[in-house]
């Protein structure tokens, strides 16, 4: 059942990473939709896509949009430690990158974020 | 001292809690205390064991959540205790649960040595030097207990896939320099239901109760896969 892959209780880290990952791909495949919308939007003129803009880009969405960089960094990082691993690299370290791999994402989501805040926030 | 015992039982219609108290001893196992409640308390409860000592991988159950072997695990080192039967596979009765598919997928990838000239009549010597049997020993433990396929989230998503630790198998044959029936098995594990189904959940090494490391097994015949693929396309 697809329930299964949210499944966290009496497992290790691992899963959390994994069930992570998969809700993770889950917001940015809606994300990426949104985001092909308002791409599509220019094609009726400027204002309409300013419009959007303005729905989306203030101060109000900031913790969507902070909630959001999470999913894409985290999304990004974890599925760079899959791929070495899944090419068969340093398998055996797997906890100690499992937790680089959070600490990564935490860095780079705060820094990142920072930014964000200083950009919509002035 | 007595231990409070939380069994999942399933009587074929409903699923239901039942709880038992049991006087433990130091030493004493989950799967004793399992015996004790089948002797003493309620002999309809149902679950399955064989060699209490942890080689046959029967008793596999979930234990506060978590797959383990009913015979090695201590009743005193938990602080609750809770028995369920283990995820992913069909629940029969109580703590039993089939296992027909998991052995039927295990027949289909060939657990034994092929050889293309076996003789019966003139038998010859199989040499195997200590660094050959390394390369594969520790997948060779495998008690096939099914812990590492209750945890598998692609095996909970689909039933055709193989699991961890059939393709554990798969690579200990692989890796054995006996065996010449390469082609046979990667024509399996190369495929939709093989070794590119697995996500990296990496939980099935987490919880085997051998160290035989599934998880390791699986990458380690994904690349495998991929050069026998391209050699595949080259020829």
């Amino acid at each position: 059942m697809l329930v299964d892959w949210f499944r966290i209780k009496g497992r290790s880290l691992h899963s959390l990473a994994f069930s992570f990952h998969r809700l993770t791909g889950i917001v940015l495949m809606i994300y990426l939709i949104l985001h092909l919308t308002y791409l599509t939007s220019l094609r009726f003129g400027k204002e309409s896509y300013e419009y959007l803009i303005s729905l989306t880009v203030r101060p109000e969405t900031l913790p969507f949009d902070l909630l959001l960089l999470l999913a894409t960094v985290f999304h990004g990082v974890n599925g760079i430690r899959l791929v070495i691993h899944e090419l068969g690299f340093v398998y055996e370290k797997r906890n100690l990158i499992l937790y680089l791999t959070f600490g990564i994402v935490l860095i780079v989501w705060l820094y990142a974020g920072y930014l964000m805040f200083l950009l919509i926030m002035g | 001292m007595e231990v409070e015992i939380k069994v999942r039982r399933f009587n074929g219609e409903k699923s239901y809690w039942q709880k038992y108290r049991v006087p433990v001893l130091s030493g004493m196992t989950v799967l004793d205390a399992l015996l004790y409640i089948k002797e003493n308390i309620d002999a309809t409860l149902s679950f399955r064991y064989s060699c209490r000592m942890g080689v046959c991988g029967s008793c596999a159950v979930k234990i506060n959540n978590k797959p383990r072997l009913a015979c090695e695990t201590q009743i005193l080192q938990l602080k609750d205790v809770q028995i369920e039967p283990i995820n992913n596979f069909r629940v029969i009765k109580d703590l039993i649960t089939d296992f027909d598919d998991f052995f039927a997928k295990h027949r289909i990838v060939k657990p034994y040595l092929i050889r293309k000239n076996d003789s019966y009549e003139k038998p010859v010597e199989m040499i195997q030097t200590p660094k050959q049997l390394k390369k594969y020993y520790r997948y060779s433990l495998c008690i096939k207990c099914g812990a590492c396929n209750s945890v598998c989230p692609v095996s909970s998503t689909r039933d055709d896939y193989l699991g961890p630790a059939i393709m554990t198998t798969v690579y200990r044959f692989m890796t054995d320099n006996r065996d010449e029936g390469k082609d046979e098995r990667f024509k399996i594990v190369s495929s939709e239901r093989g070794v590119w189904r697995c996500h990296f959940a990496s939980e099935c090494s987490e919880v085997c109760p051998k160290n035989v490391e599934p998880a390791k097994a699986v990458q380690k015949l994904r690349i495998k896969s991929i050069i026998y693929e391209i050699k595949k396309f080259f020829k």
